[in-house]
């Protein structure tokens, strides 16, 4: 049964991993990811680290593939190659699927039933919650601290990294129609160029910024 | 009788060497990333796959460290990505070769 779990686990786990390498979308491999993630957790049960389990389907890809998704949505690169129809197969894919997930249901359920309640023989502890916080506690104690100071220097690195270094001047005024404007965001080539551009109207800062703006107060008159 | 130790090492093996595989291949910057997240997940299964072995609990120890490690990680990394697309206008790492932002 064991051997069962983990043929069935570790061939999605590297089908995922190699689906993940293959895929040219970078939103479809962290979604490919998502499922090496999951197939490993599940492993690590079968491996009885139920502590490991769980955080690594939180942390992982709870916390860490949210924070990567969120970054690819972000940067919204877009692709030249034209987008295809794949809609079609996913229909039948998620009847199979709630079939699937159904068919469990039910087994579970019926497993309930059928066998007697009795506690399962633990053998040892280790990887149990108590465990692992006992060692991390005691013997482990500055590797803990350590990585506490890690985790600080990454919360004020990443600040540091992603604040804006783009500061207008303080004579930057703020007239309806009139733009003060940085002179790095008209042209992008001159990196933290901060001379003052100035426009008169709303329409003329458009231009400037390359984006196409169409002034509705002049449909309203 | 269940898996060998050898089976774990040997799926470790493999995850580590598709994802060492992906960060060469790749050129998209993210997609490198994930491909070392992979990497530090295959590590992590070895040492899982050694605790339960040998009953020490150090390995699960060192796995909740690699985790944290990498969180940091994905915070310092992701603020990196995010600057060099603002400068660059593009995540591929051959656009990004000098040290300069």
């Amino acid at each position: 049964m064991s051997t069962l779990l983990f043929i069935i686990f570790a061939g999605m786990a590297i089908g995922c991993a190699i689906a993940m390498v293959s895929q040219s979308n970078p939103l479809y491999s962290a979604i490919s990811l998502i499922g090496v993630f999951i197939s490993l957790a599940s492993i690590y049960v079968t491996l009885a680290a139920p502590f490991i389990a769980a955080v690594q389907v939180i942390v992982y890809a709870g916390a860490i593939m949210v924070l990567v998704i969120f970054v690819i949505m972000l940067l919204n690169v877009e692709h030249s190659e034209p987008r295809r129809k794949r809609l079609k197969f996913l229909v039948p894919m998620a009847i199979g699927m709630a079939a699937v997930l159904l068919a469990e249901t039910v087994f579970i359920l019926h497993s309930v039933q059928m066998t007697e309640n009795h506690p399962a023989a633990n053998i040892s502890d280790v990887g149990l919650t108590h465990s692992i916080g006992v060692g991390l506690f005691t013997r482990y104690l500055l590797p803990f601290e350590i990585t506490s100071v890690l985790l600080l220097m990454a919360i004020v690195g990443a600040m540091s990294l992603a604040r804006r270094t783009t500061i207008l001047s303080a004579t930057a005024r703020v007239v309806p129609g009139s733009q003060v404007l940085a002179m790095d965001i008209v042209n992008p080539g001159g990196v933290e160029d901060l001379r003052m551009v100035e426009t008169e109207t709303t329409e003329e800062a458009a231009h400037l910024l390359g984006v196409d703006f169409q002034s509705d107060r002049s449909d309203q008159e | 009788m269940g898996p060998q130790l050898s089976w774990y090492l040997a799926l470790s093996a493999v995850l580590f060497t598709i994802g060492a595989v992906g960060v060469i291949v790749k050129r998209n910057v993210i997609a490198m990333f994930m491909c070392i997240e992979l990497m530090l997940n295959a590590v992590n299964l070895s040492f899982v796959a050694f605790s339960s072995f040998f009953q020490d609990v150090t390995g699960q120890l060192f796995v909740f460290i690699v985790m944290t490690v990498a969180a940091a990680e994905a915070a310092v990394g992701l603020g990196i990505i995010i600057t060099i697309f603002r400068n660059r206008e593009s995540l591929d790492v051959d656009d990004a070769n000098i040290l300069k932002l």
